[in-house]
């Protein structure tokens, strides 16, 4: 499925991500968590194809060169990233938006368009997996949304688009637990033989609701540490301190400067 | 097509200097700040004239472009009424619809008032339509009547070789607690000249007038509008405008708030494109004590189209209690696309909110980003975002065929 290898990306000469190598097999759930400033949303927009990195190496979804693709054509090759900061478009209605992202990936595709009725089906089924109401759709695409909001209509995307990979990028942060665990739910419904996730999160609580197959740790943009769930365990317990220290021999413990994104 | 002017009495506005009928009226130049922005040189090479007939067909394709709007409608083409075109029959009780000349045996004080309203600071072109604009529409909705059908006045340019403006008129009174939609729809064909149109707005003691104007004239033609509106106590004037065609599209709204809590609402959106130039400049005076205005333009400026919001609040002694909002919004969509704001600010009354705020910007890279990563092309993706960005001004407008004609217009049909 996904195979990254010696993955680099830098903004302005300043390295973020330096050499990450990482295989996703087909319905494998990976987290990837690491301080801030270790490149963990970096890496997962450097997979959906943000603009104004400096890349190397090389990343490929079901033998698809992924880096040399715009961002749509990333989507229709399967790529669904999940915002840490969804944008709020006034004025774009979200069924619209939803629709409109649908059939252009079904397009990409090969596959015919689908209609506006058809589609109403195809949405309330996904709202319900969020436990989103029905006046969601007409309102603009997460303008004056709750920050609960914005991550269920992420999660909603993600179950009209139907992904080969999701990368939720901190889908937990600023959630309160009801709102996480309607999350998780979703997420948990969505998994599926042919559909993989990467997890970037800070927090071992959200892996307490969808249970990773591996855990990564990430510092200085390179993975440091893999495992089990358990991992994430010790995490809890331990922080990032073990990994801080001893794989940067000199380097200084705080995140590189300008890395935060 | 035939014309009854005759070039002795058909006055360029080059010779304008001359000619009596400007009463004093300089043509204007790029000193005056209203006009700074004018192109000058095709403005002077206008010309103007009595209403030349047309006969025979309108071009096929200016035809389809007359949106379809339910109710009576009056075509003025050339600066005369075409009758054939026109659908009179008045569609209520206490409804007088007719052509301007019409109103003259049984509402003289509507065509007075249309002659003299809003003339204090008028210029040369105003001058030229009070000489030559008088085809036009006249309405008067007599006091408690609501006129649930839009009443639609087109105004066409069709030019021919001694004057090509076409000059026309619309004199509106709403009478105490009477309601109405008026459209006015410009609309050219051919490669010069253009519409002159005056409106001329009375609305008594309650009365609501929805006004909306779509500015669409051939891209080489010029539009010069001129809205001027006198409210009383209570009444709501709520305007909308698109300001879409020309080489230069003009309007100017001369809005006075006479009568205690009177309220104007003054949506626009314009959507320059080319080398156009579209230019609103706007005055709200504040001349009764608790009246409320806001001023709402959004401005969309592709290529090298210039915008021009030249927005005036101007709050006059004794008019306490005045709350006045102006915001002007742009979106730049080349680098050479240009947006000019100006807000001028005048308070001599006590106990007055006004706010003014103006935006310049560009197309949220973020938001660009956002819709790509979900399968959705750049072209595709820039189209939404600049709805968007015009919805607001487009989903205000009730008449469902009218915002469609918007939509397809600025070329997003299925959105």
């Amino acid at each position: 499925m996904l195979h990254v290898q010696n993955l680099t990306a830098s903004i302005g000469g300043t390295p973020i991500l330096n050499g990450l190598d990482l295989e996703v097999g087909p319905g494998e759930v990976h987290a990837m968590m690491g301080p801030n400033g270790s490149g963990k949303s970096t890496f997962a927009h450097a997979l959906a194809g943000r603009d104004g990195y400096e890349i190397g190496g090389t990343a490929t979804l079901d033998g698809a060169d992924l880096l040399t693709m715009e961002p749509e054509a990333r989507a229709a090759a399967g790529v669904f990233i999940g915002f840490q900061y969804p944008v709020e478009i006034p004025g774009v209605n979200n069924m619209y938006f939803l629709r409109t992202a649908l059939n252009s990936v079904r397009r990409a595709r090969g596959e015919t368009e689908i209609g506006a009725r058809d589609f109403l089906a195809v949405a309330h089924e996904a709202m319900e997996l969020v436990e989103m109401n029905k006046d969601f759709l007409n309102r603009p695409v997460n303008a004056g949304f709750s920050g609960g909001e914005k991550k269920r209509n992420e999660i909603l995307q993600m179950a009209v688009l139907e992904p080969r990979l999701a990368i939720l990028d901190e889908t937990d942060s600023g959630l309160d637990i009801d709102a996480l665990q309607i999350i998780a739910s979703g997420v948990n419904a969505l998994r599926g033989p042919e559909r993989s996730v990467i997890m970037i999160t800070h927090y071992q609580r959200l892996l307490d609701y969808i249970r990773p197959d591996f855990v990564h740790v990430l510092v200085d943009g390179r993975i440091v540490e893999s495992g089990d769930h358990t991992l994430a365990l010790h995490l809890e317990d331990h922080g990032y301190a073990d990994f801080v220290n001893h794989d940067l021999d000199d380097t200084p413990a705080l995140p590189l400067a300008g890395a935060a994104t | 097509m035939t014309t009854t002017t005759t070039p002795a009495t058909n006055p360029t506005v080059s010779e304008a200097d001359d000619i009596d009928l400007l009463g004093g009226l300089d043509y204007p130049t790029r000193r005056d700040e209203a006009w700074r922005y004018a192109p000058h040189d095709t403005l002077k090479r206008l010309s103007f004239g009595r209403p030349a007939r047309p006969t025979g067909a309108l071009p096929r394709t200016l035809e389809g472009r007359i949106p379809a709007l339910d109710g009576p409608r009056i075509v003025i083409v050339n600066g005369a009424v075409d009758p054939d075109r026109s659908q009179l029959g008045n569609p209520a009780a206490g409804v007088h619809l007719s052509t301007l000349a019409g109103a003259g045996s049984e509402h003289p004080e509507l065509l007075a008032a249309h002659l003299d309203q809003g003339t204090d600071d008028g210029d040369a072109f105003l001058a030229l339509n009070i000489a030559y604009g008088n085809a036009g529409a006249a309405i008067h909705v007599a006091s408690g009547q609501a006129v649930n059908v839009p009443i639609h006045v087109v105004h066409i340019a069709l030019p021919d070789e001694t004057q090509n403006v076409s000059c026309s008129g619309v004199a509106i009174r709403l009478d105490d607690g009477a309601s109405a939609t008026v459209v006015e729809t410009s609309l050219g064909d051919g490669h010069h000249g253009g519409t002159n149109t005056r409106t001329t707005i009375t609305l008594g003691e309650g009365a609501t007038l929805d006004h909306i104007v779509v500015q669409d004239v051939e891209s080489t033609q010029v539009h010069l509008g001129r809205i001027s509106v006198t409210q009383g106590s209570r009444s709501a004037f709520r305007s909308h405008l698109f300001n879409l065609g020309g080489t230069y599209g003009r309007v100017v709204y001369d809005v006075r708030l006479a009568g205690d809590e009177a309220r104007a609402d003054l949506s626009g959106l314009y959507f320059g494109q080319g080398r156009q130039t579209l230019d609103q400049q706007i005055t709200v005076t504040h001349a009764a004590p608790d009246c409320t205005s806001r001023q709402r333009f959004r401005g969309v400026l592709d290529d090298q189209s210039t915008g021009v919001f030249n927005g005036g609040i101007d709050v006059r002694p004794g008019a306490d209690g005045t709350d006045a909002q102006q915001s002007n919004d742009n979106l730049l969509l080349s680098d050479r696309a240009e947006a000019n704001t100006q807000p001028r600010l005048e308070i001599l009354a006590d106990d007055v909110t006004c706010k003014h705020g103006a935006t310049v910007g560009q197309l949220d890279d973020n938001a660009l980003y956002y819709l790509r990563t979900r399968g959705i092309d750049e072209s595709d993706a820039r189209r939404i975002l600049i709805h968007g960005f015009a919805d607001e001004a487009i989903e205000a407008v009730d008449n469902e065929v009218l915002r469609a004609w918007i939509t397809e217009r600025l070329g997003h049909a299925d959105a």
